[in-house]
């Protein structure tokens, strides 16, 4: 090959490391994004035996959120092969035991059911918070965009923002300030 | 100039003392009532009620009658914005400074509207977004919280029935 021929080679099928930032993200609707980046199916060179998966690493996935109250609904069912091995845990105790999980599960489910699925799921890897190894950080070469818009809490805006925000609302006339 | 008379307190108070008004209202302005106690150095009670010029006034906004949107029963049917749960800005105007929403005769929305509002400050209440404008018993942060309520959560503003 030539000298530019095999610097396109190389930047073709090189694996790449992109950062997820999973804060205020829904984890079903992150792992149909991420999805696609861990089995390669957003390159032109795909093929489902290349293996052209990517690297994903996702921080803050002990931020994650869930809509609604599923919190409190959503159940994961685990069976462990023997008699009286089936137990049901509820999002928020999963979440509590391990914030990673229901990230990986949601991930898991979204890419298709076939054999190289565990390969791919290993080439993703969950931080709680957001430290992340010094080895896997050097590795990082690209970031994926979240999903849903992060929202800004009350405390987080300056006084002066909050008074200059244009009022939609004036309180009558002869209104006692509480 | 007739004095105003404030609703009575049910307590033993020694004086009333009332600001007299010299000017003359204009339409516009808006004068909100503020109830101070204070006790004076013979051990009075003083409970007192000034006029305050409302500090909204400035910023209010008013649509013009080409950008109204189509249903025209309050002022926020007419201002046709999409508010979405994480608008806390705009929620947290309606909201009093222990976190309730104030009625309807308050803040002068029709049905739906005021019932769409309340339903959004609920939401953004139970995401943990205005968490200061909390009742003094309750956890300013959201990590302080037992169970499910400790984790982040979102809603999905077209489940609102209104």
């Amino acid at each position: 090959m030539s000298a530019t021929k095999r610097v396109q080679q190389w930047s073709t099928f090189s694996r790449m490391w992109y950062l997820y930032d999973a804060q205020w993200q829904d984890p079903f609707h992150s792992a149909k994004v991420l999805s696609p980046y861990l089995t390669g199916q957003n390159k032109p060179i795909y093929h489902p035996l290349n293996d052209c998966g990517d690297h994903v690493v996702v921080i803050n996935s002990q931020e994650i959120a869930l809509r609604g109250d599923e919190w409190k609904k959503r159940v994961y069912f685990h069976h462990t092969g023997y008699p009286r091995g089936a137990s049901w845990t509820l999002a928020w105790e999963l979440h509590q035991k391990d914030p990673k999980m229901i990230m990986r599960k949601a991930v898991f489910k979204a890419i298709t059911s076939n054999l190289v699925r565990r390969t791919c799921i290993e080439r993703l890897h969950i931080y709680p918070g957001s430290e992340i190894p010094e080895e896997i950080k050097s590795n990082l070469s690209g970031q994926i965009r979240p999903v849903m818009p992060v929202p800004k809490r009350l405390q987080e805006y300056s006084k002066e923002e909050i008074e200059n925000y244009p009022k939609v609302f004036d309180f009558p006339n002869d209104y006692i300030l509480r | 100039m007739a004095l105003r008379t404030l609703t009575t307190i049910g307590r033993k108070i020694s004086e009333w003392n009332l600001l007299k008004i010299t000017t003359v209202f204009a339409t516009n302005t808006r004068n909100l009532k503020q109830v101070t106690q204070s006790e004076t150095a013979d051990g009075t009670l003083v409970i007192a009620g000034t006029y305050v010029p409302s500090d909204r006034a400035s910023n209010l906004v008013t649509v013009k009658l080409d950008h109204e949107g189509p249903c025209s029963a309050c002022y926020m049917c007419k201002l046709n914005l999409d508010v979405k749960h994480t608008d806390v800005l705009i929620l947290s105007q309606f909201l009093r400074t222990d976190g309730c929403m104030l009625p309807r005769r308050i803040t002068g929305l029709c049905k739906r509207q005021q019932k769409r509002i309340g339903t959004m400050v609920t939401m953004a209440q139970k995401a943990g977004l205005m968490s200061n404008i909390n009742p003094s018993w309750s956890h300013k942060d959201p990590r302080k919280r037992y169970r499910y309520k400790k984790w982040n959560s979102y809603w999905d503003e077209t489940t609102i029935k209104c």
